[in-house]
């Protein structure tokens, strides 16, 4: 009694150190631990890693292909792995990675550059230069493999429009003409449908910003990061013009209810149920939608491809190059800590390969990097991605890549919630994001608009 | 309520006795580090995975440490950065402010009212009663927290039963969880909260020697004036106690109000906790995110400091 | 001790009113709670209504290995097994803390509950280091000393005022018959403490059983997680909310903690008591 509880105590404190000591070295070098996102209606991922354990184990004995599918949404998802990131003994081997947070990881040191392996890989040249700059990071390497990419644009009803008098196929030429189709919507269904979904504030996160925001923003003049001044831009008149939009289009009841916007399940919601059950006439949302309609799919709907149909977003007043588009992409990349980064490549480019990737780009709804996948015929008869939505590709933008972008991004969503609120005005909201900005990256690194 | 406590009368006096005895006679432990060693797991448990992670939150928070990016890879001490941010940044000045309101309407006029009201309520009641209302009073609070959410969310929602309920009344209705969000996460959480306060108390109560009220009532004091003079007075200290753990739990509830709101909308429920959930977690900048846990435990220690001069002056140690 | 009351001479009018606001509060409290009802519910919405036909199939919906049994066992072993650490922890620490004038007790009891004011957020990036570095991300093991380390303070705090009230005499008479100290522990204490010690298990308990950031954080395969998490992720993936099996499943991972509360509060005779503990 004296002594047990003690000398468990002293062991217990004892270990710690010790063990802390040993850092790293419980990296089983036989063992590739891949992890990706599980979650919601996105299932391709796993669904080719799957595959790839069963293929790799069965090819290379003695290896272990661990697979860590996480179930979260994507910002949970994200702060899991930069969690696991951080111990050396929990990184992953082999990441799934949004293209546009490799700057920042690779200036934490969570990420292993892949030139070496890229260069002797004979599949490499079916990339495309854009597919490049994507996963390549400010010190000139690069970090990851593209997996596929997307576009956004204007998904609509063709019965709604057509009822609302609205001429189809539809093809909006600016943004007030957006505005009137929406108007026209309204008019004849009155709150029955929303006439036209556009998605803002802060618990859409990422989907306000890229699908809302920035698809009015680069349909201005102005951008989020001035490229060739290298600094973020501030009071810009593009800004403010597309709060003023948001502006109209809330104040209008045009959209959501603010409340069924300002609710985190909106985007799914919207694909799930509001779109097939036609009460959603137009919304702007991402290329992928369908892998929700498709068989299989978390909401299938084999009508969609008569009742939907899909279109470009216009610029601001229709000036070249006519249409704006915004494009992600998600890749492989392979942890710094990997114990054995030949091996790690190996299971990396079995993910990466020809069938892999049509799978991923069918179930994921994604358009293709390689270009032999594009071309091949079961890429072309099982995709449902609209060939719409892939000619975005030419007019197509990026997000600003580096490591500040998320508060940045952050702060573009409070912007749009004060303004779809009606807290603030849209100069008091582009006001209050120059402030932010100033925070964010520093007064040095911003320019007037 | 209050049976078990019964059942060992006069504890707290006897207690006292055997310390003052016990002191320096128990013979089987005889040395003052055998007295000292039963703690020992306790404290390792407490030293690993609360003392440790606390000072490294002290120490970040005098940092640029960060989930990713360069703070991750070399992270630097930036002196007081982190607390020039933090009294400058309108977010954190909403947080405090949200988080205060949190903490005085669930935490003291919800908990502690409330629970104080059903403890004097269900005194000297039946026991069918007592165990009838105390059981659902605390059903509530076994309810596990995401549960509770989940329930309040539905509870609050357009279509929900409080709209039905008004409705019916004739009430106007309120989308209440985007209108008024602040106060539907304080409802929930008194509603949540209240059964601790009201055992306390309902113990704390059972122990107030009887002849003191009847003394009282002999002088002609009414039942408001025995409790407010006789009944209260000797309850400080349960209440001090009290009112300090339910602070210390108030001020860093998460799940609840992540669940209902997730602080939105335009951050009208944000308090301190889900502003550092934001800031350390999502945003991955854990410097910035502990510097706002430090200021939630300063809000924390102000109520505290506050609870124990003005509800126990006696007994400042 | 005759429990007081708040008699009056007009006793039968004062008794009225006290019922009738009791009866006020309890309605206020159960009204909430009503909707967990859709779990019976085949149309079941956000508000509470009496299911207009009734069935168990939301139950079924949700009663697979995968969604509930597995996560629920999960959060048997980890949250009981993290109650009774708690508890044997506690008692130990909390006896010389009861007994004996220690120097530090006042301090240590004060600091110890101070810090629990800290949000387990803010310690979750630390903790998550330091649990890398042992080697117990992913393991329920951590998970469980863990939520048996956040269950400590308030644990000690009690289990120190429940000792408080047990006549050291009693140990000093067994101490006469030669016991060991081991021994008057666990012969005289223990059971004489055994009510408050289950109060403090409940307690730890109910809190672990309910807590989500903890195991969200720290696990990551699928198979480890807790019903708390699994309920989140269950339903938190699918953006439209479906009430009834979602009220189901609440039922379903509420019901181990109601009834364990519930028999606890039989053994201890029809009440649930904080004893003297809440004098500080």
């Amino acid at each position: 009694m004296k002594r047990a509880p003690a000398a468990a105590a002293a062991l217990l404190l004892a270990a710690l150190p010790a063990a802390a000591g040993c850092e790293g070295s419980g990296r089983d070098p036989g063992t590739v631990k891949v992890v990706y996102q599980d979650f919601g209606a996105f299932r391709a991922a796993d669904a080719i890693m799957r595959t790839v354990k069963e293929e790799f184990e069965a090819a290379n004995e003695g290896v272990t292909v661990e697979l860590h599918p996480v179930e979260a949404p994507a910002e949970d998802y994200q702060t899991q792995v930069n969690l696991m990131n951080r111990s050396a003994s929990e990184a992953p081997d082999i990441l799934y990675e949004d293209s546009f947070t490799i700057n920042q990881d690779v200036e934490a040191g969570y990420l292993h550059p892949l030139d070496e392996f890229w260069e002797s890989w004979e599949d490499a040249d079916q990339y495309s230069e854009q597919a490049d700059a994507a996963v390549t990071a400010r010190d000139g390497s690069r970090y990851g493999v593209m997996l596929g990419t997307d576009t956004r644009g204007l998904w609509y009803n063709r019965t709604l429009l057509e009822q609302a008098g609205v001429e189809v196929p539809w093809e909006p030429e600016d943004w007030d003409a957006v505005l009137d189709a929406a108007r026209a919507v309204q008019e004849e269904f009155g709150d029955e449908v929303t006439a036209f979904n556009l998605f803002g504030g802060t618990p859409a996160g990422e989907v306000s910003s890229m699908q809302g925001f920035q698809m009015l923003l680069t349909g201005t003049p102005d951008r989020l990061y001035d490229e060739e001044a290298g600094m973020w831009v501030a009071g810009s008149q593009g800004f403010t013009d597309a709060l003023e939009f948001y502006d109209t289009v809330y104040s209008e009841g045009l959209s959501l209810d603010t409340r069924d916007m300002l609710n985190a399940s909106a985007p799914t919601l919207n694909l799930e149920e509001r779109m097939p059950q036609g009460e959603m006439a137009i919304s702007l949302d991402g290329s992928w939608a369908t892998q929700t309609w498709i068989e299989g799919g978390a909401s299938p709907w084999p009508e969609w491809e008569e009742e939907m149909a899909f279109t470009a977003m216009p610029t601001q007043d229709g000036s070249a190059p006519g249409a704006t588009s915004l494009s992600g992409g998600w890749t492989l990349a392979m942890g710094a800590q990997t114990a054995d980064p030949g091996l790690a490549w190996e299971v990396m480019a079995m993910a990466l390969n020809k069938e892999n990737a049509t799978e991923f780009a069918v179930r994921g709804a994604q358009i293709p990097v390689r270009a032999d996948v594009a071309e091949s015929e079961e890429y072309q008869e099982r995709s449902p991605i609209v060939p719409e939505a892939d000619e975005l590709v030419e007019v197509t933008h990026f997000r600003p890549a580096y490591g500040e972008y998320p508060r940045v991004s952050q702060a573009v969503q409070q912007a749009t919630e004060s303004v779809l609120l009606g807290d603030a005005t849209p100069e008091e909201a582009a006001a209050a994001y120059d402030r932010e900005l100033e925070e964010i990256v520093g007064a040095d690194q911003v320019t007037g608009g | 309520m209050g049976e078990g406590a019964q059942g060992r009368p006069g504890g707290a006096r006897a207690a006292r006795g055997a310390r003052s005895r016990g002191a320096g006679r128990h013979p089987l432990l005889p040395s003052p580090a055998a007295r000292v060693a039963p703690i020992a797991p306790a404290a390792a448990l407490l030293l690993a995975f609360f003392a440790a992670p606390v000072v490294w939150t002290l120490w970040a928070s005098f940092t640029d440490a960060a989930l990713t990016g360069p703070g991750a890879a070399r992270t630097e001490f930036v002196g007081l950065a982190n607390f020039e941010r933090l009294a400058t940044d309108p977010a954190v000045l909403n947080a405090t402010v949200l988080t205060a309101v949190f903490l005085i309407g669930s935490g003291i006029v919800g908990q502690t009212v409330l629970g104080m009201l059903l403890a004097l309520l269900m005194q000297g009641r039946s026991p069918w009663v007592r165990s009838a209302v105390g059981g659902i009073v605390v059903g509530a609070w076994v309810l596990p927290e995401v549960v509770a959410g989940f329930v309040w969310a539905a509870f609050l929602e357009r279509e929900g039963t409080l709209n039905r309920v008004l409705d019916a009344l004739g009430a106007p209705q309120q989308s209440w969880l985007t209108t008024v969000p602040i106060l539907a996460v304080v409802l929930a959480n008194a509603w949540k909260g209240t059964a601790f306060s009201m055992m306390a108390y309902s113990a704390a109560l059972s122990e107030v020697p009887g002849e003191l009220k009847d003394a009282a009532r002999v002088d002609g004091a009414g039942t408001a004036a025995v409790v407010r003079h006789v009944v209260l007075p000797l309850l400080r200290r349960t209440v001090a106690a009290t009112l300090l753990l339910v602070t210390l739990q108030t001020v860093q509830v998460f799940t609840l109000i992540y669940v209902m709101t997730a602080g939105g909308p335009a951050g009208r429920s944000t308090t301190l906790p889900l502003l550092m959930y934001t800031e350390a977690l999502r945003m991955g900048d854990i410097a910035y995110g502990t510097t706002v846990a430090l200021a939630l435990l300063a809000v924390a220690g102000l109520f505290s400091a506050v609870y124990l001069r003005t509800l126990r002056p006696e007994e400042v140690r | 001790m005759k429990p007081w009351t708040v008699a009056s001479p007009r006793r039968a009018a004062a008794a009225a009113v006290v019922h009738a606001l009791l009866a006020l509060l309890a309605a206020a409290f159960a009204l909430p709670a009503l909707w967990l009802v859709a779990a019976f519910d085949s149309e079941a919405a956000s508000r509470a209504r009496l299911p207009r036909a009734p069935t168990l199939d939301n139950f079924a919906t949700v009663a697979t290995p995968d969604t509930l049994f597995v996560p629920l066992a999960n959060s048997l072993w980890m949250c009981g097994g993290a109650a009774l650490v708690t508890v044997a922890a506690s008692v130990l620490a909390a006896y010389p803390l009861s007994r004996f004038q220690l120097r530090f007790g006042r301090p240590f009891l004060y600091t110890v509950l101070f810090a629990t004011g800290l949000p387990v957020t803010a310690i979750m990036v630390p903790v998550y280091s330091l649990f890398s570095r042992v080697g117990m991300v992913d393991s329920r093991w951590g998970v469980m000393l863990f939520l048996a380390a956040a269950g400590m303070p308030f644990g000690i705090w009690l289990t120190k005022s429940f000792l408080d009230g047990i006549p050291v005499e009693l140990e000093e008479a067994a101490w006469a018959d030669g016991a060991s100290a081991r021994q008057s522990l666990l012969r005289v204490v223990v059971p004489l403490a055994l009510p408050g010690l289950s109060v403090v298990g409940v307690f730890t308990l109910v809190l672990a059983w309910g807590n989500f950031f903890v195991p969200f954080v720290l696990l990551q395969t699928p198979e480890r997680l807790p019903a708390a998490v699994r309920i989140y992720t269950f339903f938190g993936q699918y953006g439209s909310m479906d009430y009834g099996p979602l009220a189901a499943y609440s039922v379903l991972y509420t019901l181990p903690v109601v009834l364990l509360y519930a028999a606890v509060a039989r053994l201890l005779g029809g009440g649930f008591s904080l004893g003297g503990a809440m004098k500080g």
